[in-house]
């Protein structure tokens, strides 16, 4: 499938393309673009004003995607916490690791070339999370 | 020196009741530490993230009912430019201020509770910090205020 974001990811989108390649479609083809008129007929838009896959009621894209394709997954709410205070800073949750994934990413984007380049940087990132939010849910403590 | 950098403005406009999504908004642009150009249209220094914020705000407006639009502008002359500093840096500077004095007061008394106090103050800076686009002197007295106080406690738990 196609997916269609904005162009310049950050935190939200770059959580986003990782979920959906991860967990949603292994075959994710994703096009950035500049409008929202640009937004190819056959993708799915995502984390742009007015579309279903975004922000909704005080939640990120990341937290509307995880209830809209029912991930149910301690390690994966727990991700989604740490997106929402990057990307919102409204402190609706305490995710002190939330302002080091937010000045990492914003690093990397001043680096990258492009968007696709950002998606395979930012993915590991986002893998090694996952393996430790999952560890820490099976052990009931952060792993050493 | 005439050359001025880049705004994203958003002019909006929301229904006078209810007065719970007026005030959430209000609250947004507070805690982003816009510029208040005009009754319903405010700036920031032009950046992805700012631009972002704003967009997500636009569409708080519209949900709620009233109308937004997002526009990016250059200041005709430095000095409506720093007019605009001059507004966000006494706005900031106040806040400092406010933690410079509860550093103060804290560091003055001593006592546990005041660890509390420590984390309180370096959240608030950090906050502050984030909205800080045109840093007034105050910045870095909050900032040694705040190390006192962090001082202060570090040589009680010593002694």
């Amino acid at each position: 499938m196609r997916w269609a974001t904005r162009a310049g990811i950050h935190v939200d989108r770059t959580a986003c393309a990782w979920l959906i390649r991860r967990f949603i479609d292994e075959q994710a083809e994703f096009v950035f673009v500049h409008d929202p008129d640009e937004v190819p007929d056959n993708a799915t838009p995502f984390d742009m004003r007015g579309v279903e896959l975004s922000h909704r009621a005080g939640d990120c894209t990341f937290e509307t995607m995880l209830a809209r394709y029912e991930l149910d997954d301690p390690a994966l709410r727990d991700i989604a916490r740490i997106v929402h205070e990057a990307d919102l800073d409204d402190e609706r949750f305490d995710a002190p690791e939330a302002r080091g994934l937010d000045v990492i990413l914003r690093g990397l984007s001043m680096v990258v070339e492009s968007d696709d380049e950002m998606l395979d940087l930012s993915g590991p990132l986002y893998d090694g999370l996952y393996e430790y939010r999952h560890r820490a849910t099976m052990l009931g403590r952060e792993p050493g | 020196m005439s050359e001025t950098g880049g705004w994203v403005l958003l002019a909006y406009r929301l229904p006078r009741e209810p007065s719970g999504p007026r005030l959430a908004v209000w609250r947004k642009l507070k805690r982003l530490g816009v510029a208040q150009l005009l009754d319903g249209l405010v700036g920031l220094p032009l950046d992805a993230r700012n631009r972002e914020q704003l967009e997500w705000i636009a569409d708080d407006v519209a949900e709620a009912g009233g109308e937004a639009s997002i526009w990016t502008a250059f200041p005709t002359t430095a000095g409506q430019e720093r007019q605009l500093a001059r507004a966000m840096r006494e706005t900031v500077g106040e806040q400092y201020r406010a933690v410079a004095a509860d550093a103060r007061s804290a560091a003055g008394e001593g006592g546990a509770r005041h660890r509390r106090t420590l984390s309180r103050l370096r959240r608030e800076l950090a906050r502050i910090a984030r909205r800080d686009y045109f840093p007034p002197p105050e910045r870095e007295e909050a900032r040694a205020a705040v190390d006192a106080l962090a001082q202060a406690l570090t040589a009680e738990a010593v002694a």
